[in-house]
């Protein structure tokens, strides 16, 4: 449509400028601090180069942080996929109770993260806690959950896939219901059973939307630190250590803003990179042309 | 108020939308623009809306420059192919809408909704909303709307080619009343229908690949197309055009002979033609051009006939249902005196005496 | 195997669910413990296994002792329904805009635009943090709502923009050319014609809107501390202290409530359909 100008840019400026001004700032602040020494000792905006990225570049505790999310992120994610769409799957149609199953399995999404993660870290606690009461009933031994490296990764784990399999669900539902009825007409009539109607009709069709769920949530993934604070503190030691809780405690916690700065614009790009990557992939993988 | 159009072209990925479009719409008057599907017809109403930019040539409006007049300052009502209502506004407040905006009298708001809404028949449904009104109650919501306006400029983008066929007819018919006391507003009107082209407009205007081929009264247009082109667009079905000779006083087609040359076409040079014929001016009969029939089909009491001499397909009207078969060998008659003659470009050289029976029956 | 599945289905059903629930369950089971229930290992049913008191509801309310959680509360509520309300007006009028117009400014079109609202998300909080504490604190807005609001309108506007560009594109072009010929310039004809069809896909906005800024606690956690404190900061601080996890339990459960009564209705517009529209 043909309109005067000012009238376009009135629409849009409002919000870009708004959000340009609040990010753009931080942005420029973070390059320019990356280049300096600024810590809690002595604040300034010297330059010294590329010393924080030398640093950065021998740190094994963000590099092995970085392959920890890589693993963790495509892990949970991966399982939130498979069990978001099976539940959307198995309350699409035809079952009893159905607007009730879809209440309760949305609800952990809308729930506070980090509340949620307290309450968790009662759950997983090693002797007042339900988990290793009910294993003991089981007549197992009782999991020390959050103060062994391996279990507390299963432990957040588990608190990631409670929390963001709802998410999964929404959209794989939202996505489920607005899917046309004729090609599952089309099937039944051809004498499909339900497992090749699965393969070549719904997860076809479903697939623009699998990729977009997928990726929306590789990148909030991608993000994790809130949980990991509440939950193990990135312990024990730091084995459940993310890159946003590694900044947080370097740039945060020990106010080493110079070397937080460098950490925080490797880890973005590194994320832009992945998650660009992973996304042409994915797209190319389910043949789903790129929407942006 | 009059609207004149100048030169205006718009082309969008190597297709001409408007080519060298000039024209002027009158005050008083009913336009109709007739053209295929895709023959610039939208993009024109569009462009005169103020809804598309093109690319060069001008608008006027009593002189003024009209191009650079935004749209809702154009006062110009237009009515969709697609039935297009606010949703979420009932009956009343959907006509009410525009005459709001405008900033009218509550009473004269009162009036006028009351007043169109009656003359579209719909003053029963006041209070619901367009998702409850079929497809054409619909549209009268949309006439409605553009009719209590009172606006200077009324476009009509192929209204009723949504509707079926019976509906059709009827609201082509109240259209012709309604807006027959439009006072000065110039209207135009979009169609591929020769029929309603021919019995709505006052001026019929021919789109042809985004041109305006040919522009006249009904009669001037139907009776003397001033091409092969124009001559297919206002028949329905197309006019049967075809290569032919004159020799002397005699008319060859299709390489046989049909006939001598008819008064009309007397004193024609010698030589290569195009000629037209209307289907319903070609008959079947015991002699005449031989040909192979194609395709039947039965419309009311009509039967149509398609059918091929030589190369040269040919489409035949005849009153009556027919029992044709497919691949049946059958003469034509072709009614001489009912000849239209175009050089071997196109162009109109000779139409027979002119006949102001209108489309409107076919 | 037709026989076995309904078997299957509502067996996998029940079993998620029970793991769904179970934290609620826990929650609500341990709000209503006191220290000696809660030392003497994890128990679940009332008066059976333990005797319940509603200590640790006094406590969030206001008993003699106990948290206030009431201001976090409307400090979560101001700082949401604000910047929700900041960045669905502006997300919408972008949305629009983008939607409807053609902008180009060398070589960056309408998607590329789109996109860089979009792309926002993939910011982390952290890497935010540093500089907003700089920022607000030059602009004297540390430690206030405003200023909390100002960077949570940096996490929400991208949603607000990336549900509405979508929802707007379902609604035909049609409706705003016939407002702008009846009348409306381009601001009238979308708050006049556009805005009062667009419910559905504002209510998905919001709600998202509201979920993320709602659950926000790093910038909340980095950027205010005496004056302002959220809900999830307040319940994060109980968490610290020596296991009170009765009045842990229960402020939970009162920071979480309004969002499940929220799930509840967007449910509801679920099962209208409403929602497939806006997702894509």
């Amino acid at each position: 449509m043909d309109i005067p100008r000012r009238y376009k840019s009135m629409f849009v400026l409002p919000g870009l400028i708004t959000l340009v001004l609040i990010i753009i700032f931080p942005l420029l602040f973070t390059i320019r601090v990356s280049f300096s020494s600024w810590n809690v000792s002595s604040p300034q905006m010297d330059f010294v180069g590329v010393a924080n990225y030398v640093t950065m570049l021998s740190d094994g505790r963000f590099w092995a942080g970085t392959l920890r999310l890589v693993l963790l992120a495509g892990g949970t994610v991966l399982i939130q996929y498979v069990l978001g769409f099976g539940l959307a799957l198995l309350v699409w149609r035809n079952v009893l109770g159905r607007r009730l199953w879809r209440v309760l399995f949305l609800v952990p999404m809308m729930t506070t993260p980090v509340v949620m993660a307290a309450i968790w870290q009662t759950i997983f606690h090693e002797s007042l806690g339900p988990v290793n009461d009910l294993l003991g009933r089981l007549g197992l031994e009782p999991v020390r959950w959050l103060t062994e490296a391996g279990p507390a990764v299963v432990a957040l784990m588990t608190v990631e896939v409670w929390q963001w399999t709802p998410f999964m669900f929404l959209l794989m539902l939202a996505g489920l219901l607005s899917l046309p009825k004729e090609p599952f007409m089309a099937a039944a009539i051809d004498g499909a059973g339900a497992w090749r109607t699965f393969r070549e009709v719904t997860f076809p069709l479903m697939a623009p939307v699998s990729v977009s769920a997928v990726i929306i949530r590789l990148i909030e993934a991608s993000k994790l630190s809130d949980t990991v604070y509440v939950l193990t503190s990135g312990g024990p030691g730091s084995a459940t250590e993310s890159p946003g809780y590694y900044l947080y405690i370097r740039a945060l916690k020990e106010q080493q803003t110079g070397y937080g700065g460098s950490l925080s614009l490797t880890y973005l790009i590194l994320m832009i990179v992945t998650l660009t990557v992973v996304a042409a992939l994915l797209a190319r993988a389910l043949k789903v042309k790129g929407d942006s | 108020m009059t609207l004149h159009a100048t030169g205006l072209s718009l082309a969008a990925d190597g297709v001409d939308h408007l080519k060298e479009v000039t024209a002027t719409f009158r005050p008083g008057r009913l336009h109709t623009v007739i053209g295929r599907t895709l023959a610039g017809k939208t993009t024109l109403l569009r462009v005169l809306a103020g809804l598309q930019r093109v690319d060069s040539g001008s608008l006027t409006r009593d002189g003024a420059d009209f191009l650079r007049t935004p749209v809702w300052r154009r006062d110009t009502a237009m009515v969709y192919q697609q039935f297009i209502n606010y949703p979420h506004l009932d009956v009343r407040d959907n006509v009410a809408f525009p005459l709001r905006r405008a900033g009218l009298a509550r009473e004269e708001i009162e009036r006028r909704v009351e007043q169109s809404l009656a003359r579209v028949g719909l003053a029963e449904f006041k209070e619901r909303r367009p998702s409850q009104l079929s497809g054409g109650q619909q549209q009268r919501v949309a006439i409605a709307r553009a009719l209590a306006r009172e606006a200077s400029i009324l476009l009509f983008d192929e209204p009723f080619a949504n509707l079926d066929y019976k509906l059709r007819e009827q609201l082509r018919e109240e259209f012709k009343t309604l807006f027959s006391d439009q006072g000065d507003a110039v209207v135009i009107y979009t169609t591929t229908d020769p029929a309603e082209a021919m019995m709505l407009g006052d001026v019929v205007l021919v789109m042809h690949e985004g041109r305006i081929v040919q522009a006249g009264a009904p009669h001037e247009v139907f009776d003397r197309p001033a091409t092969t082109t124009v001559a297919r667009i206002v028949n329905d079905p197309p006019m049967n055009v075809f290569p032919g000779r004159i020799d002397g006083d005699l008319i060859t087609v299709a390489g046989l002979p049909a006939g001598g040359v008819p008064g009309h076409l007397a004193g024609l040079a010698d030589g290569a033609y195009q000629f037209g014929l209307r289907a319903t001016d070609v008959g079947l009969a015991q002699s005449g051009v031989e040909g192979e029939v194609t395709f039947v089909e039965i419309s009311g009491s009509e039967t149509f006939v398609h059918a091929v001499a030589g190369q040269t397909p040919f489409v035949m009207q005849i009153e009556g249902i027919h029992d044709v078969a497919l691949g049946e060998q059958v003469f034509m008659r072709l009614r001489p005196e009912r000849l239209f003659a175009f050089d071997e470009e196109g162009a109109l050289v000779r139409s027979p005496a002119c006949e102001t029976v209108l489309a409107g029956g076919r | 195997m037709p026989r076995l599945y309904p078997a299957f289905k509502y067996t996998v059903i029940a079993l998620w669910a029970c793991f769904v629930a179970g934290p609620f369950m826990w929650a609500a089971t341990t709000s209503f413990k006191d220290a000696n229930a809660v030392q003497g290992g994890a128990t679940y049913l009332p008066w059976l296994q333990y005797e319940p008191t509603a200590t640790g509801w006094r406590n969030i309310f206001g008993g003699s002792g106990g948290v206030d959680v009431l201001g976090p509360f409307l400090n979560s509520a101001l700082v949401t329904v604000a910047a929700s309300a900041i960045s669905l007006v502006l997300g919408s009028l972008a949305a629009y805009g983008l939607s409807r117009f053609r902008y180009r400014a060398g070589f960056v079109k309408n998607s590329d635009i789109v996109f860089f609202f979009v792309s926002q998300r993939i910011m982390p909080p952290v890497v935010l943090v540093v500089p907003f504490f700089y920022l607000l604190q030059v602009a004297g807005l540390l430690d206030t709502v405003p200023g909390l609001v100002i960077v949570t309108v940096a996490l929400l506007l991208p949603i607000a923009v990336w549900v509405m560009v979508d929802f707007f594109n379902g609604i035909p072009r049609e409706i705003d050319e016939m407002a702008m010929l009846d009348g409306c310039n381009p601001l009238t004809a979308f708050t006049r014609a556009i805005l009062p069809n667009s419910l559905p896909g504002l209510t998905v906005a919001a709600m998202f809107c509201a979920v993320f800024g709602w659950n926000d606690f790093f910038f909340a956690f980095r950027l205010t501390f005496t004056e302002i404190q959220t809900l999830p900061q307040a319940i994060v601080a109980l968490n610290s202290s020596i296991p009170p996890w009765w009045t842990l339990s229960a402020a939970a459960l009162f920071g979480i409530s309004p969002l499940v009564l929220l799930a509840i209705w967007v449910e509801r517009y679920l099962s209208k359909g409403n929602l497939s529209g806006a997702i894509r």
